[in-house]
């Protein structure tokens, strides 16, 4: 998922000004979905909405809904669960309740799903040239530092064949973080003399 | 620790926006003046390095593990602006990127964890630093996921007072603070001690370096 909206991320278009004025205006208006999706509380409604994003969104759409019942079924079960126990053991149990609740978790984090798939984010925040530099070189360095923690964890599991100490998990822990302390310290002067060289700070 | 989207009320994320702008304004308004070749990169690595603590999983006494929360480590290391900074940098990142945690919840999980996290973080550090420095990292790591922990219970909790139908049905996040105070802060008591002693590695492991602590 990540490396796909890393890609997403990088690939480029004919006219900047234009795409970034559409990034813009789609993350305007996901904003503003986002606001007058938490002030509807009826469940039918939010289902009316949800099926109408669901049916918008176009081919990507049963991908998506996928991504979202995944994203949100840890913690959505878990307060759902925790609220149906609850409230039928206080008597005051509504079913209502829980369909909003559920949908319009679904509907928000769909929509959110749904953005993240059309719009190169980094342009949306073209708004900012600060906000845009510092996003676009952070986006650059979490990918490394995904690929590093993994490469940690899968060589800190390949040593050990069978469950690892508490010490030992501690001290590998301790030492992903320095290497990734290390590599931002020396990542950072790195960079300042790539965009110097580049002419980033001249204007 | 993060909230997702849907479960916070208009009447909790809109003023909570309002009260994350000033403080981002106030932790950008010395970087803002010097926005250079070494600071923007530096916020940058620094955005890049808080995302990756967050992937670090942190063993807990019982053979499980949660994931570090790393404030309290870029608190101690670099600062309580830059680690909020950083950090609120990242759940902007994780919301509009990656889909995770969620665009309304974003100020509350920035204050909880990127602003109450490093200053509960730094003043701890600076209060227990004469007595044993030692202590002092492990009680600022401990005390700044523990403190974040109560900032995001505290605004779950006061979800079915603030936004509720007219037959008192919660119209958000169902749960008072009586049920969701020990639900989050008992697991995050034994999640703290792991990132005390993650933090205390890495601190001496800087301190070896020679990095100038904040």
């Amino acid at each position: 998922m990540k490396t796909q909206a890393m890609q997403r991320l990088a690939a480029s278009s004919p006219k900047p000004h234009d795409a970034g004025r559409a990034a813009r205006a789609w993350l305007a208006a996901y904003l503003a979905s986002v606001v007058a999706v938490t002030f509807v509380h009826q469940p039918v409604w939010l289902a009316a909405a949800l099926a109408a994003a669901v049916a918008a969104a176009g081919p990507a759409r049963w991908g998506l809904l996928r991504r979202t019942v995944l994203a949100v079924l840890a913690f959505n079960l878990a307060v759902s669960a925790g609220y149906a126990v609850i409230a039928w053991w206080q008597g005051r149990y509504s079913g209502q309740y829980l369909l909003m609740i559920n949908l319009r978790v679904v509907l928000l984090v769909f929509l959110g799903f749904w953005f993240i798939s059309r719009v190169n984010v980094l342009r949306a925040l073209g708004f900012s040239r600060t906000l845009a530099f510092v996003a676009t070189l952070a986006v650059g360095q979490i990918g490394t530092f995904t690929r590093i923690i993994r490469d940690f964890r899968l060589a800190f599991v390949s040593r050990n064949p069978v469950r690892a100490s508490l010490m030992s998990r501690g001290r590998h822990a301790a030492a992903q973080a320095g290497h990734l302390l290390d590599k931002s310290v020396y990542g950072a002067a790195d960079t300042a003399m790539a965009m110097r060289s580049r002419g980033c700070f001249d204007d | 620790m993060h909230i997702p989207d849907g479960f916070l009320s208009p009447q909790t994320y809109l003023p909570a926006y309002g009260v994350a702008a000033a403080a981002w304004l106030w932790a950008a308004k010395g970087l803002r003046q010097r926005l250079d070749e070494q600071t923007v990169p530096k916020l940058a690595a620094m955005t890049a390095l808080a995302y990756g603590l967050g992937l670090i999983m942190v063993p807990i006494p019982g053979g499980t593990s949660g994931h570090a929360l790393g404030i309290a480590m870029l608190a101690l290391l670099f600062g309580a602006r830059l680690a909020f900074l950083s950090y609120s940098l990242v759940l902007l990142l994780q919301s509009l990127l990656f889909g995770a945690g969620g665009i309304t919840a974003l100020p509350i999980n920035a204050l909880a964890m990127g602003l109450v996290g490093a200053w509960s973080a730094a003043a701890a550090f600076r209060a227990l630093r004469g007595v044993n420095e030692t202590l002092a990292v492990v009680a600022a790591a401990w005390l700044s996921v523990m403190m974040s922990g109560l900032a995001v219970a505290l605004v779950l909790g006061v979800q079915p007072l603030v936004a509720h139908g007219a037959d008192g049905t919660p119209l958000f996040f169902p749960f008072g603070f009586s049920i969701v105070l020990p639900a989050v802060l008992l697991p995050h008591a034994l999640i703290g001690v792991g990132e005390a002693l993650l933090t205390l590695f890495v601190w001496r492991f800087a301190r070896k370096r020679n990095w100038c602590p904040a």
